[in-house]
């Protein structure tokens, strides 16, 4: 049985595991960390009985706020052994700019929240989720990766995908430790419920057009958020699995077809005209790329147990609009 | 990219009755395809159709053959979709054996209609006319030994390279794909820098064509694919007129990689791409300035601008030997010993050269 902590348990992809570990019988109590209110879905597992949802509200960015939670009689008391660290959504809020340390938010909350699990007596197990944007990518329109490809450390990349390697290289660093399982979970593109797109910064938020260099058109992975918390899942409950897996559905899709599959439009626009708007820092973290990879999910297949349980179809939605939609296998 | 049950989505093409709650299942984008039944499926009918037809010389005088040199006026009322005429070319060119090998590919994929590399079997059907009419009517290519490739799992064929422009691959993806029972879609590797081309990279990846990575490499063959590799590299497709028939050195990755998924390796002579587009020099210290592989000047290139670029009418023959099967002698570990993966490498660059000596005019 385990204790398990969760963080931005708010955050769509929090939330759907947090679901999914709620009605895990395995799972004997579950604290959900957020940095806002609880959402409403939370209100029927908050009144569970015997009670064993909690949700507490932490800014875990903050030095003093996430040290407050770990040492916080309420991890004391509950015994949470696993730790599930979610990555905050979107593109770093203002990544220029200094949070903690001169790191950015996410590099931020990963140094913080794996500091306290080697601090916390208690906990054993860190689940931690990256993306799949932090691997090189190498000339072609696809290329299928494996967890020991190469990762891009190039100077030039944006903010938002250092800070996705920073994290990544934290947690890798700890793969191996006596002190704590460390299991690193590589995402490609979320599709969540109604057709959203989640750690992807060309395609979250709001739709809006995008460019893409004229002549390329990157190939994605896909995975389900519904696949994700069940990953997340054989990852707590596979007792001898440690280190980097990638995990994605089946499916995978050029970019233009998934930025039209979600309503936005994919404008090609000639290469030198890419690099002077780069150049002139308009397109900002949403800089197009030329190149796509897919992930190589053997190593989970094989040492999680993880298949996907759901495939990832445009379908039509109740108000009638195409969408992109999971569907159980 | 996965091991487990790849073709669950066998059913792609079938149609999905929509489920009583919830969203239903279009499997095509209707961006670009109206909803409805697959417009492939649909022509294959058409087809079908066609053949249980009298021929037309059994039709009734009154119907008048049309004239084929213009574009026939249409009747408001005429029952014959929009661009029929220009469908029936089409199909009459590919024939029925065609289209239901074609019918074959979309097992290869997941739902959204592509796979892990991006092959995208509709590209392949759009295709597949302009490099027939190259197969049967410009290269006319004749083959033998196609009992020699598995008909199932995975291999790797290794063939002679040249020709300046990658025909050779596409002669031989076409061919095994017309003889092969059932259909098999060979997965050529392409150099790293066509892979970077604009427009050149897609193209190639839509047609199931990757970069020659070992991650690809070993995925495909993981997968159960038929690869098809050119070990000579840029080497073979450059070297000039008088090296012509003499294969170049070959790389190692292809062996390592076939001893690690234990599976055969099927030496491949080309013959006929070598005089498509013979290289009296090659002027590296332009390609160097140019970023490019090779500046070849043929006797047509670059005289003729980019239509000196088009292969000579050669006729192909593509001979497939007997599979070398390494790894029934020597197991995966073997990939790591840097001396029997060269020696092995020999082997295979020897049988290919037998071939191609004992095949060529």
């Amino acid at each position: 049985m385990s204790r398990v902590l969760v963080t931005h348990a708010d955050q769509p992809l929090g939330l759907r595991i947090v679901k999914r570990l709620f009605h895990d019988p395995a799972i004997e109590s579950l604290l959900a960390v957020g940095e806002g209110r609880a959402p409403r879905s939370f209100a029927r597992f908050l009144a569970g009985e015997p009670p064993r949802f909690d949700y507490v509200r932490a800014d875990l960015a903050r030095h003093r706020a996430a040290s407050d939670l770990f040492h916080s009689g309420r991890v004391r008391e509950s015994g949470i052994d696993t730790v599930v660290h979610v990555p905050r959504h979107g593109a770093a809020p203002e990544p220029e700019r200094p949070v903690v340390s001169g790191l950015p938010v996410r590099t931020a909350e990963s140094r913080l929240v794996l500091q306290h699990c080697l601090e916390v007596p208690s906990i054993r197990h860190l689940v931690a989720l990256g993306s799949a944007c932090v691997y090189k990518l190498a000339s072609g329109n696809a290329a299928c990766v494996r967890e020991e490809s190469e990762l891009d450390l190039e100077p030039s990349i944006s903010a938002e995908r250092r800070a996705w390697i920073d994290a990544d290289m934290l947690f890798h660093a700890e793969v191996g430790s006596d002190r704590l399982r460390v299991v690193l979970l590589r995402l490609p593109s979320v599709v969540g419920d109604g057709g959203e797109v989640y750690l992807n910064a060309l395609l979250e938020g709001p739709p809006r057009p995008h460019l893409r260099p004229l002549g390329f058109d990157p190939l994605l992975s896909l995975i389900s958020d519904k696949d994700v918390a069940r990953g997340v899942q054989h990852a707590i409950h596979v007792q001898d699995a440690e280190g980097v897996f990638n995990l994605a559905a089946e499916e995978t899709l050029p970019l233009s077809r998934l930025a039209s599959w979600t309503g936005r439009s994919s404008i090609p626009v000639p290469g030198w005209a890419v690099r002077a708007l780069q150049g002139l820092g308009v397109l900002g973290d949403a800089a197009p790329r030329r190149f796509g990879i897919t992930l190589d999910t053997t190593r989970a297949r094989r040492e999680l147990g993880f298949q996907p349980g759901y495939h990832i179809a445009l379908a039509r939605g109740g108000d009638g609009r195409p969408r992109l939609e999971a569907t159980p296998l | 990219m996965s091991e487990g049950p790849r073709f669950v989505l066998d059913a792609v093409g079938d149609p999905v009755e929509p489920p009583a709650h919830g969203p239903t299942l279009l499997g095509h984008d209707p961006f670009s395809h109206p909803p409805g039944p697959d417009p492939f499926l649909a022509r294959l009918d058409e087809v079908l159709r066609d053949t249980a037809r009298p021929p037309p010389s059994e039709q009734p005088e009154t119907r008048q053959a049309p004239d084929r040199r213009r574009r026939q006026p249409r009747a408001l009322d005429d029952p014959e979709p929009a661009g029929h005429e220009r469908t029936r070319g089409v199909r009459r060119l590919l024939g029925e054996n065609v289209l239901r090998r074609l019918a074959t590919l979309d097992r290869l994929v997941s739902e959204t209609g592509y796979d892990a590399w991006g092959l995208e079997p509709e590209a392949v059907k759009s295709a597949l006319p302009f490099f027939l009419a190259l197969y049967r009517g410009w290269f006319r290519v004749k083959s033998e030994g196609h009992e020699h490739v598995p008909t199932e799992g995975a291999a790797v064929l290794a063939a002679n390279h040249a020709g300046l422009l990658p025909f050779d691959g596409a002669m031989t993806a076409v061919d095994l794909f017309l003889h092969t029972d059932p259909p098999r879609l060979a997965r050529a590797v392409v150099d790293r820098w066509a892979g970077g081309l604009p427009f050149v990279g897609v193209f190639l990846a839509r047609m199931g064509q990757v970069v020659g990575t070992r991650e690809n490499v070993a995925g495909l063959l993981r997968d159960q694919q038929l690869m098809l590799v050119f070990p000579e590299g840029m080497e073979g497709i450059r070297k000039p007129v008088t090296q012509r028939y003499r294969l170049q050195h070959f790389h190692v990755g292809f062996v390592e990689e076939a001893l690690r998924a234990a599976v055969p390796i099927v030496p491949t002579a080309i013959i006929g791409s070598e005089n498509q587009a013979p290289i009296l020099f090659d002027v590296k210290p332009l390609a160097r300035l140019l970023r490019l592989p090779t500046a070849p000047i043929t006797p047509t290139f670059p005289w003729l601008g980019p239509l000196g670029l088009l292969p000579y009418p050669v006729s192909y023959r593509i001979v497939y030997g007997e599979p070398l099967a390494f790894h029934e002698r020597f197991g995966p570990e073997a990939a790591d010993d840097a001396r029997l993966v060269r020696y092995l490498t020999q082997q295979v660059r020897r049988t290919v050269q037998r071939l191609v000596d004992r095949e060529r005019p």
